[in-house]
């Protein structure tokens, strides 16, 4: 007893260890988490075998040396060739050695126990006891592409007896990885599942677009999340921990996405979380990770005497006055540039994760318990501006007879503290002159000519901050009833709460001309702003589930049936004071609450969605499939008379080579599948309420005599609004090779989304606007291709992946066929017969080169041009560029993305590479990074800008320099032309790991099984063909949308990251 | 028996879901809006309504915006659509055509809607409801007089407007809808209060006043000067029906908040302090009096207008020295009350005065760089409609005046003056007693100059003077029909160029006699409607 105690004691002394290196708070979910994993075992009265108290004993054990034996022995695979580099581990002790090149082991074991062979690519060989003789191993290749277990909607499949389309990924590929969150895991990793990050700011996780296929609509394109089965809000995708990621299936037809109805038309995104084995001890792992983020400004500008001088070019090409005098010019060459702006706010920061977890099981049940930090610090200079997420997730399975239940609960923190506006854009466009200053040795805040009302090194040290807490509580509980055999009966219930909440504290800071002044100039936040805003939300979901699978000799038939609800409520408030007190942020007098602050029934939302669904399969022999599936959603977001929609799907599956014929084929070459599909998915992702006519009050929209009064506003409703339905039609094949070393998947799609919901265009004369009317109809075509292939040689034993996917899309149907809209200088045009939201403008015709040739060409009516600016192709040959001269010069949406896995192990050493990319795109770009000296906003000139026209550099990338406001400048940087589009195409080394575990001798002798330490990198390597921009960046989100305005390129610079880890599992 | 176990069971499992389901109905309603069953059932919402296309009607930004187009401003720092509209580059795609066409057809649906509907308010008090319907075409009218100002021939109509309509109607003769204005505003005179019976509560809402200068005003764009005259004449002479007017005291008090709705207001938009407000002088202001940057400025020609206190132009003054232009004890006190230049002393809000240095050279936050900077392109600053009591960011609730008192014996002078009928006893009512408000001491500017001189010419410099930044100076420039005189050659800021030798130069403007009295209609607009074709003459399409 005394022994037992002193052991486990030790165990807590080695982990508290790691503890230590942990900060405080996960420290202290640690340390429940170790807590917790005793208890839940004894509360479900786990058996006897590997429950926690056998810890005790077991390490006990492993210092009895009294009971050694040794076995040793061969292993080959069916071929009765030798493996080498198998595991070899002894179940009870936890020891393990590898097989050398002759295939022979040799290990310490205890009498009678198990040994258990591993090796990567074959099915595990347990439960050999170990008798005094030489043994001999055989080890069955895996064929395990075909009978990988694929979780689909409501339930599992195979690979074998998958109709429809659905990629998996699995653990492996999200698993050690520096991401900030899962959609960024996923980046790369399943063919046409398409992941945009167009910034990478650390506290703005919103700015990554998720694409399954391409464009379904023209609206809300985002796919349905459903984590462990249950349909879930977009948010939570991001709430989860990386690490509890058992696997994510990726379903992309309607024969997988039609179960879900009318939410599936842009995919579905299944997330199945880690669960604990059956008749497992207790398996501890611990993983640490901690790396720095490097950003990396792909600009440069010019020296600050070069700025002036090249300002001075570009009045004087304008005929205006230079800005600086040559003493002036001289004096800036004279002295030492300042930092620039950009360098001075911006830094290499810190990131780590870590993360535990304890999972093991009975023979009759399982738990899995798990605890995540993360940290990563902003890049921003200031106040530890930082985002950090905690995770807690207790996943246990109990069986008792025909009952199953499942529960599942998780929660996560985030915490983040954000800088209360983006510098980025003031801190591009000033001029390195040395007598610019941030900041004086006074400490001064000062203002110059270009920063006249902002100073983003003030606002980052001393403007404020944005605390955001998170509270995201998800609890999944789920009892299955075994009614007879092959008949369950399901009830599931699940919630998600959200709770957030965000603190917004600005400060007023004085703004000083110069260093001497002693009143300052201005200041900011000048009105002291505070601001609190609280959310809550819950989802509730219902399902009552009835799920039949059976056997008849070569016959298999399922089934299921169900009947679900889900309910959403959210509500939120704000409260918005002005003139706080200038220490606390709290009311004092003169504060005043601002209009804009909203009690809870201003932000209320309701919605509810009803639903029957339905599954029916038939396989015969392994050889043939068919299903049918069926969703009935009834929505709260349609009229009573609009409200119940039908989404049925059927698919079929032929296993060729499974035909007597083929049986040649199948021992030569391999497996091969044909499958198809077809089915009608929904999108009813709109704003809520939209069938009603409402009138809003508006405050202070007037006043009389001094006091204001409010106004009221229409916004019609129609009543006949319904979802849009998407026909998917959908055929693949699956194929392997060389005894399943090469595995094949593609897949070839055809979908049509009609009754797009959109906003009709009307004349501006029916005075106002109009809600969504189902109207459009979007055609899109395209394919996914996957490959992997491993190869084990020499100890080598590597795998490759690709995965890549093209979608292209054509309006077909569009109210009044066209829409061309203005954001900045960009047109953007909807046309039919043409992509959606595609690029529109002028072509250019290189530079003008002398006075005769601007004679004799058309020019935009009204500007004098000069040789060195931008000619325009005049379309229509009229004499002059107008607006029918304009093209489609572009279209925004990423074609070909692909990404590409390597991994590598030899020995203990391991190598994993992800590279990911875009094969074409059209990506526009606006403002300073084009254009020198932008709209007198910018007073910078980058050198990548330096190849402008002049006399003697005729044949120029960039028109010449011109002031700001003149004709020549709009027509050379506000037309909105083919010079404002880049090539976007690009690959980057996404992800790089180089990992060592340490021979299981070595790790046994320091109480581990495993222990594995490794750097790793991510966007080390970008190519593309532009040095300046970002090529992931974008003024589109996920549904080709830019309500945020053209691209300007001033977003949170690409972060690469370097760093290390180390994982524990004992 | 087993079967009716798990019978009973399913039939268990469907009440528990349809129990849950129950959390929230599939019958959902919003909880922040009205909607059409319960809006329309009281007159304090119907009021919501009116309030709104108050608001609609005209702003502060619509007033800088007008200017901004006339000769009056110059937008140096950047290329806005009124820029381009005055250096002749302007396209029918350009957007300021598209969206102020928007605007105003949003602000007539407002109008339309409540004329529609506002039968469907139970137990409305029949006064309260005759003088809410004339507030509401009165706006209605003004919308409609805006329109055609800028397009011409327009859709016109006075119900709402259905879809299909929308998508068909046609333009409608310009003289048919300003009949319409005419008839409008006469009509609803009747319905209005007098300014003289309007409680201090209701201060701004429209009155009879309004509804007579507004439809000289009309009279006066169409250059129909009879009925300008009459009209004018109601308000001058008929004070006891239409309400009483005169000039205020001070021409700067005339824009102080602690002087909002005046003996001269007729009608104003009206600001409150804090919750209702505009800031447009953030970027007009001189910068080191808190404007971060300067984005339109005055021009020279509108300080060269500003005449000097012996009743001359600058040109004709021998008194007025070219290297001393703004002294101020010769010029026209307006200009100082309007323009701010090198040298000009700023009071602040606590009383103080600092001096606002632009030269070249001085070294000041306000110094003349050049043209295509963050400071005056000009070498000026503006000072009218400065708010001292404004909140940081020049964010005022100064109310902005639409019809003032002195306009209406503006109109009167000039109408009286293209009638022919200008004389010693007209000139004595009006432009005397605007100068003499304006602080003009001598003789020789506040008599009636009886010797051989261009009476047109004096009227229109003294409507330039004394009614500058007010919104009015591009329509006056318009009905003149004098685009080429001053909105064509080069626009001209403060002698600070070599060396304050000379002006210095900004833009070429080119105004096209055949295109430029009417703007485009929006392209946009004319392929979703071809009946709105053909466009205004001189546009490509």
């Amino acid at each position: 007893m005394v022994n037992k105690c002193r052991s486990q004691s030790a165990k807590v002394t080695s982990i508290s260890y790691w503890v230590d290196k942990i900060p405080l708070c996960p420290r202290i979910l640690l340390f429940l988490l170790l807590f917790c994993f005793q208890l839940p075992s004894r509360l479900m009265g786990i058996e006897a075998y590997p429950s926690s108290m056998n810890i005790a004993e077991e390490f006990h054990s492993r210092y009895d040396f009294a009971q050694q034996n040794r076995a040793e022995g061969y292993v080959f695979n069916t071929r009765n060739e030798p493996l080498s580099q198998v595991t070899v581990t002894d179940i009870k002790t936890g020891k393990s050695t590898k097989t050398d090149l002759q295939g022979y082991f040799s290990l310490e074991v205890q009498k009678g126990t198990v040994l258990a062979f591993r090796y990567l690519g074959y099915k595990n060989v347990e439960n050999t006891v170990v008798d005094e003789r030489q043994m001999k191993i055989i080890l069955e290749e895996e064929s395990q592409v075909m009978d990988e277990v694929v979780v689909i909607g409501y339930g599992t499949t195979t690979r074998k007896s998958v109709t429809g389309a659905v990629d998996q990924v699995t653990s492996k590929v999200i698993e050690n990885r520096p991401v900030a969150n899962l959609t960024q895991a996923l980046q790369g990793t399943s063919p046409s599942l398409i992941i945009q990050q167009r910034n990478f700011n650390p506290n703005s996780g919103g700015d990554l677009n998720i694409n399954i296929r391409g464009l379904t609509t023209m609206n809300n394109n985002s796919p349905l999340i459903v984590i462990d089965g249950l349909v879930s809000d977009d948010a939570s995708l991001n709430n989860l921990n990386p690490a509890d990621i058992e696997s994510i299936s990726v379903l992309k037809d309607a024969g997988t996405a039609a179960i879900y109805g009318s939410r599936a038309a842009s995919g579905v995104i299944l997330v199945t979380t880690k669960k604990g084995k059956k008749n497992q001890r207790p398996m501890i792992q611990v993983g640490s990770q901690l790396g720095m983020q490097d950003p990396e400004v792909l600009v440069n500008p010019v020296k600050g005497y070069q700025s002036a001088l090249l300002k001075n070019l570009a009045l004087t090409n304008s005929g205006s006055t230079p800005a600086f005098s040559p003493a002036e010019i001289r004096d800036l060459a004279q002295h030492e540039d300042s930092e620039w702006v950009m360098d001075q706010i911006i830094q290499t920061a810190p990131q780590q994760t870590h993360n535990l977890s304890v999972s093991g099981g009975g023979q009759n049940s399982t738990y899995m318990i798990s605890a995540g930090y993360f940290n990563q610090r902003s890049n921003y200079i200031g106040p530890d501006y930082n985002i950090q997420r905690y995770n807690l997730r207790s996943n246990t399975v109990a069986e008792y007879g025909r009952f199953k239940l499942t529960s599942i609960l998780a929660y996560t923190r985030n915490n983040a503290k954000d800088a209360v506006s983006s510098p980025i854009g003031d801190a591009m466009r000033i001029p390195t002159y040395y007598h610019y200053r941030s900041q004086a040795d006074n400490g001064k805040y000062l203002l110059n000519d270009v920063l006249t009302e902002s100073n983003p090194v003030a606002i980052l040290r001393d403007g404020g901050s944005i605390l955001k807490d998170n509270d995201y509580v998800n609890l999944n509980l789920g009892l299955d009833f075994r009614l007879m055999d092959g008949l369950k009966l399901k009830g599931v219930f699940g919630t998600d709460i959200f709770s957030d909440h965000s603190y917004t504290r600005r400060l007023e800071i004085p703004y000083y001309l110069n260093e001497g002044d002693s009143t300052p100039k201005m200041y900011a936040n000048a009105t002291r702003p505070t601001e609190d805003w609280n959310r809550k939300a819950y989802l509730l979901n219902s399902q009552i589930l009835l799920d039949y699978e059976k056997s008849f000799g070569a016959h298999r038939i399922t089934g299921l049936l169900g009947l679900t609800n889900e309910s959403y409520t959210g509500t939120s408030n704000s409260i918005k004071l002005e003139y706080t007190d200038p220490d606390l942020g709290t009311p004092t007098t003169g504060t005043v609450f601002t209009t804009s602050s909203s009690v809870t029934p201003q932000n209320t939302n309701r919605t509810a969605i009803n639903s029957v669904l339905g599954r029916l399969g038939y396989a015969f022999s392994d050889r043939y499939y068919a299903e049918f599936s069926f969703r009935e959603d009834g929505s709260s977001k349609f009229a009573e008379s609009n409200r119940w929609g039908f989404f049925p799907s059927g698919s079929l599956g032929w296993r060729l080579s499974e035909e007597k014929f083929m049986d040649g084929y199948k021992q030569h070459v391999g497996e091969l599948k044909l499958r198809g599909s077809y089915g009608i998915l929904g999108n009813q992702r709109i704003d809520d309420y939209q069938y009603w006519t409402v009138y809003s009050v508006y405050n202070n929209i007037y006043g009389y005599n001094n006091q204001a009064v409010s106004g009221a506003g229409f916004t019609y409703g129609n009543s006949e609004l319904t979802w849009e339905k998407t026909a998917t039609f959908n055929v693949g094949l699956d194929a392997t090779f060389f005894n399943s070393a090469l595995s094949l998947s593609a897949d070839y799609f055809h979908k049509t989304t009609s009754d797009i919901l959109l906003t009709p265009l009307i004349p501006t004369v029916f005075g106002t606007t109009l809600p969504n009317f189902n109207s459009g109809e979007l055609k899109n075509r395209g394919w996914d291709l996957s490959i992997s292939y491993r190869l084990n040689k020499r100890g080598f034993d590597q795998s490759f992946g690709i995965n890549v996917g093209d979608t292209w899309n054509e309006v077909t149907k569009f109210e009044g066929n066209e829409q061309i809209k203005k954001t900045e200088e960009f047109y953007n045009i909807i046309r039919v017969g043409l992509p959606f939201n595609s690029l529109y403008g002028y072509k250019t015709d290189g530079l003008f080169q002398s006075y005769e040739e601007i004679a004799s060409s058309a020019v935009p009516v009204g500007y004098a041009v000069q040789p060195g600016d931008l000619k325009f192709v005049d379309r229509n040959g009229d004499g002059v560029i107008d607006s029918k001269d304009r093209y489609v010069i572009g279209n925004s949406f990423p074609r070909y993305t692909f990404g590409f896995t390597y991994n590598l192990a030899y020995k203990g050493f391991d190598l994993g590479l992800l590279v990911q990319g875009v094969g074409k795109r059209d990506q526009a770009i606006r403002g300073e990074l084009l254009e020198p000296f932008h709209a007198n906003y910018s007073y910078v000139m980058y050198q990548h800008q330096l190849d402008y026209w002049t006399p003697t550099n005729i044949h120029a990338r960039y028109p010449r320099l011109t002031a700001s406001g003149s004709a020549s400048n709009e027509n050379n940087y506000k037309m909105g032309s083919d010079l404002n589009i880049l090539d976007g195409k690009y690959l980057r080394l996404k992800n790089v790991q180089v990992g060592y575990t340490l021979p299981s001798a070595i790790a046994g002798k320091i109480g581990m099984q495993k222990t594995r330490v490794y750097v790793n990198g991510q966007n080390l390597l970008t190519l593309s063909n532009h040095s300046f921009l970002d090529p992931e960046s974008s003024e589109f989100n996920a549904n080709m949308s830019n309500g945020g305005g053209a691209n300007s390129g001033r977003s949170y610079p690409l972060l690469r990251y370097y760093g290390f880890g180390i994982d524990f599992q004992f | 028996m087993k079967k009716y176990i798990y019978k009973r069971l399913l039939g268990y499992c469907l009440a528990v879901v349809v129990l849950l389901s129950s959390c929230n109905k599939l019958d959902q309603s919003p909880t922040n809006n009205f909607t059409d069953d319960n809006f329309w059932v009281s007159t304090d919402k119907a009021q919501l309504i009116l309030n709104m296309a108050y608001s609609q009607m005209y702003n502060a930004d619509k007033m800088f915006s007008d200017e901004n187009l006339s000769d009056n401003l110059f937008q140096g720092r950047s290329a806005t659509d009124q820029r381009t509209i005055r250096n002749g580059q302007a396209t029918p795609a350009l957007g300021m055509f598209s969206s102020s066409w928007e605007n105003m057809y949003q602000g007539l649906k407002t109008c339309n809607i409540f004329l529609d509907k506002i039968d469907l308010v139970p137990d409305l008090d029949v006064a309260k409801k005759s003088r809410m319907i004339a507030e509401i075409r009165f706006i209605r009218a003004y919308q409609y007089f805006r329109l055609t100002n800028f397009y011409g021939d327009v859709p016109f109509f006075t119900t709402d407007i259905s879809l299909e309509e929308s998508r068909t109607v046609s333009r409608t003769p310009y003289a048919t809808v300003r009949k319409f204005i005419h008839e409008e505003l006469e009509d609803i005179v009747k319905d209005l209060p007098s300014r003289n019976n309007l409680p201090v509560s209701e201060n701004g809402r429209l009155t009879k006043g309004a509804a007579v200068a507004m439809n000289a005003r009309a009279y006066l764009y169409e250059g129909n000067y009879e009925q300008v005259k009459l009209n004018c004449e109601k308000l001058i002479n008929e004070q006891a029906v239409y309400g009483n007017y005169s000039l205020f005291g001070s021409y700067q008090g005339l824009f102080m908040p602690e002087n909002e709705n005046n003996t001269e207001v007729i009608f104003d938009i009206q600001y409150v302090p804090v919750l209702r407000t505009w800031s447009n002088l953030n970027y007009m202001a001189p910068i080191s009096v808190g404007s971060p940057l300067n984005a339109s400025a005055p021009t020279q020609s509108l300080v060269d207008n500003y005449i000097t206190v012996n009743g001359l132009n600058i040109a004709d003054d021998p008194a007025y020295d070219v290297n001393n232009p703004y002294n101020e004890s010769l010029r026209d006190p307006r200009l100082r009350a309007t323009v701010v230049y090198d040298g000009f002393t700023w009071r602040k809000p606590d009383g103080t005065v600092t001096t606002i240095n632009i030269r070249p050279g001085s070294g000041t936050a306000d110094e003349y760089r050049t043209s295509s900077s963050n400071v005056t392109s000009t070498g000026y600053y503006t000072r009218k409609y400065y708010d001292p009591t404004s909140e940081a960011g020049f964010v005022s609730g100064l109310n902005i005046i639409m019809l003032r008192y002195a306009d209406v014996l503006l109109m009167y002078a000039e109408a009286m003056m293209e009638l022919s009928e200008m004389d010693q006893s007209i000139w004595d009512q009006t432009i005397r007693l605007i100068r003499q408000r304006a602080g003009f001491t001598s003789a020789a500017a506040l008599n009636f100059p009886t010797h051989a001189t261009d009476l047109r010419d004096i009227i229109r410099r003294e409507r330039r003077s004394e009614l500058a930044l007010e919104g009015l100076r591009y329509f006056d420039i318009i009905r003149w029909k004098e685009g080429t005189k001053y909105l064509s050659g080069y626009v001209y800021g403060a002698r600070f160029a070599n060396n304050n030798t000379e002006n210095i130069q900004l833009d070429y403007r080119a105004f096209n006699e055949q295109r430029d009295y009417l703007w485009s209609l929006p392209l946009d607009q004319m392929n979703l409607n071809t009946n709105l074709r053909p466009n205004n003459p001189g546009y490509s399409y």
